[in-house]
């Protein structure tokens, strides 16, 4: 397929690192968009050429995907607007005379499955609890009913859980493991369902290669099946502790807790509504007045922390079953060449080098160590 | 002659008015207004969206689109800089010309050359010349410089400072990604606030080796260096898009300090063999310009600014020291540049080594740094 590919949330994890193989590669057809200047500071040092543009308004996005082929739908927002951002990503590829749009979808949007052998292509969980699985179920209705259109191509991949450097599925069990407050329900033997940022980067690209992709779902994940006690075990070996350790925690039900509760109010429209209306300095001082009343609780180091389950965790571990992959390989060959040993190689380094494993010092509890933006100025 | 305990609103100019004095500046000149210390005389910006809706803010202020014009205009006691980096030194020099002090934002200037020049010129005025490091009114600096003065942790120190995540300043443009206009990435940004930082708790360090991972058109988004000085030596890692454990760990001889840079009221320090706990610190700045007047305790990033503003003009007026002169942030920027000039390419662990050999080909040292 000729003309540029519009990448639509370059700034983000898989959209940052697309660009990164990419112009690493000397590939210089891969084109950034971004909905501010400030997301360009993920990739600024590769010194590329980006275009501005608010996913959300398809007018200002079909200015900016002009004279592109392919445009590929990473972006990740407030889940009430995974919806309306879709709507306009396709409008503006069709304005813009766009051949494919590749659309990141989620595994998610099954929830928990209860077959090995579900199509690619069946309908996602009516109703989930999860508002972002919810809206991304939306978002696939929209584009399922545009695709036998034929204005545009469209693809819809489902990854599972994007792990590698950077990653928050490796950065926040290692950060557990280290604090002594990870888990595992029910013995870690539900599968962790996962796929590796490089090879989603080269499903990606297989798909805007092909020289026409037929449009419909793919799901896609690493090659390997792998068990959360498995998952656990590769990081607590590369960070030298000891996966029995490892808290188990039954599966026999589950329990609701406070991290739900506070998950379900941080998503709430009413609190993002008073978010936007608090200063930064108010917020700053109220995060600050949590974290000292940590520290007061807890004036020596005190890293042992109580397992704090919550929902979507519980329904990830204990899965019993995968997605299937196979149809994607038949359609667009394959593409994982990053196995799970050289990922999680990789994933410890990377652990290394953002000092949390042992290297040059030995690891330490993370505290609130997140410095605003402010900070630095 | 002695100077007065106290003094009527004195004239403030800002030359910039983008997210920086937006989102820092504004809340302290506000409070420093009400408190009748300072008067906001003039608004410098070429965008005038920006300095109008500052002026609705600050009522006795004049808005212009050059220094220039302002200067002409009105005589500032204190004059705030904030425009892009490649602008401080044309920018401060003429309001030393003027007469007036100066308080710059960091990176202090794009090379030394430029830096130096400044100084001079606050030599040759007679005037203060202030860098805005911040960071030098965190009690938590404070305290850590006491416990190694009082030998708590023992010489020889080894240390380790990371800070990192992903960039989230509100810019405007993509002037920062840049080094024609920023000078450099994550290095000229984070960094002109940690050397600083370790400057002021080691004194002065050598940059014995530094990588960083641009390309030949980008800046500096990962960057490490290794530091060595008369009784410490230890590593820096700053990072515009990696999570890294920020913090200041040193390990001396008798014991450990930790310090974590957004917690600015404590340290946590411990014996070798002990427990680490965490000391608060009773550092204080003043928050008036009174002989005897009040003094305060920052909390927040934000409200160092406050007191940095105070600080310099008690400079000005009193003769006092400002916590990061001219001088001090010169030396920042010589060790910025002694970074750049050897240059190397940075391992990076998320890329494959067939990857990796390409980023080293394309480093911007091996294309760019001659021809600068």
């Amino acid at each position: 397929m000729g003309g540029g590919v519009a990448v639509v949330g370059a700034g983000g994890f898989v959209g940052g690192r697309l660009i990164e193989m990419r112009i690493i590669e000397g590939r210089s057809d891969f084109v950034p968009i971004v909905r501010a200047a400030r997301s360009l500071g993920r990739v600024a040092n590769l010194g590329i050429r980006h275009r501005i543009a608010d996913a959300s308004d398809s007018d200002a996005l079909a200015r900016a995907i002009a004279g592109c082929s392919a445009v590929v739908n990473l972006t990740k927002g407030d889940d009430d607007k995974i919806v309306s951002t879709t709507r306009s990503i396709y409008t503006a590829a069709v304005d813009a005379g766009a051949r494919l749009i590749v659309h990141l979808s989620s595994a998610v949007v099954f929830g928990q499955l209860d077959r090995p052998d579900l199509p690619d292509d069946a309908a996602p969980t009516p109703v989930s609890w999860m508002p972002y699985a919810r809206e991304k179920a939306l978002a696939e209705d929209f584009l399922r009913e545009r695709m036998g259109d034929g204005r545009v191509a469209i693809v819809v991949l489902r990854p599972s859980l994007v792990w590698g450097p950077g990653s928050p599925w490796v950065l926040g069990p290692a950060r557990e493991l280290v604090a002594g407050a990870a888990y595992l329900i029910g013995d870690g033997r539900g599968i962790c369902d996962l796929i590796y940022a490089d090879n989603l980067v080269r499903s990606i690209e297989a798909v805007v290669a092909h020289a026409e992709p037929p449009s419909g779902f793919y799901n896609v994940g690493d090659d390997e099946t792998t068990t959360w006690r498995e998952y656990y075990a590769a990081l607590a070996a590369g960070l030298e502790l000891d996966v029995a350790a490892v808290r188990m925690v039954s599966a026999d039900r589950y329990r609701p807790g406070m991290r739900d509760t506070l998950q379900r109010v941080q998503r709430s429209r009413m609190y993002r509504w008073a978010k936007d209306r608090v200063s930064p300095d108010t917020r700053a001082t109220i995060k600050q007045r949590l974290a000292r009343g940590l520290v007061a609780r807890s004036p020596r180091e005190s890293p042992v922390a109580a397992p704090a389950v919550t929902r979507e965790i519980w329904q990830l571990q204990t899965s019993r079953y995968r997605l299937p992959t196979a149809r994607f390989a038949r359609t667009f060959g394959h593409h994982n060449t990053t196995t799970f040993r050289t990922g999680m190689d990789a994933s410890l380094e990377w652990l290394r080098f953002i000092g949390l494993a042992a290297g040059d010092a030995k690891p330490r509890v993370p505290g609130s160590s997140t410095l605003s933006p402010e900070a630095a100025r | 002659m002695t100077a007065p305990d106290r003094f009527p609103p004195l004239d403030v100019a800002v030359i910039g008015c983008g997210a920086v004095v937006e989102r820092l500046y504004r809340p302290a000149l506000i409070k420093l207004e009400s408190r009748r210390i300072v008067r906001v005389a003039a608004l410098v910006d070429p965008n005038p969206a920006r300095t109008a809706a500052l002026a609705r803010q600050f009522r006795a202020a004049r808005t212009f689109a050059t220094p220039a014009e302002a200067l002409a205009s009105v005589a500032p006691t204190l004059t705030i800089v904030t425009s892009p980096p490649a602008m401080h030194v044309e920018h401060t020099v003429a309001a030393l010309a003027a007469g007036s002090h100066v308080l710059c934002e960091k990176p202090m200037a794009v090379d030394a050359d430029e830096a130096a020049s400044m100084v001079a010129a606050a030599q040759a005025a007679h005037r203060v010349l202030a860098v805005g490091m911040t960071r030098r009114f965190y009690p938590c600096l404070a305290e850590a410089q006491r416990l190694i003065a009082s030998g708590a942790i023992g010489e020889p120190y080894r240390f380790t400072y990371r800070e990192g995540h992903v960039y989230d300043w509100p810019t405007t443009t993509d002037a920062a990604f840049q080094r024609a206009s920023g000078g450099g990435g994550v290095l000229v940004d984070l960094g002109s606030h940690v050397l600083d930082f370790l400057l002021a708790l080691f004194g002065p360090l050598t940059v014995t080796a530094y990588a960083d991972d641009a390309h030949a058109e980008g800046v500096e988004v990962n960057c490490r260096l290794e530091l060595s000085g008369q009784h410490a030596d230890g590593t820096a890692q700053l990072s515009w898009n990696q999570p890294l454990l920020t913090g200041l760990q040193v390990i001396g001889s008798r014991g450990e300090l930790i310090v974590d840079p957004s917690r600015l009221d404590l340290v946590r320090w411990r014996r070798q063999g002990a427990t680490l706990e965490a000391v608060p610190s009773n550092a204080t700045w003043p928050s008036d310009l009174a002989l005897s007047g009040k003094r305060g305790r920052p909390s927040r990033h934000e409200q160092c600014i406050y007191y940095e503003v105070v600080q310099v003009l008690r400079a000005a007026m009193r003769g006092e020291d400002v916590p990061a002169s001219g001088e001090a942030g010169l030396a920042v920027v010589r060790m910025v540049e002694a970074c750049f000039r050897q240059a190397t390419s940075l391992r990076l662990p998320w890329l494959e080594p067939s990857d990796q050999a390409r980023l080293d080909a394309r480093h911007w040292k091996g294309e760019r740094w001659v021809a600068a």
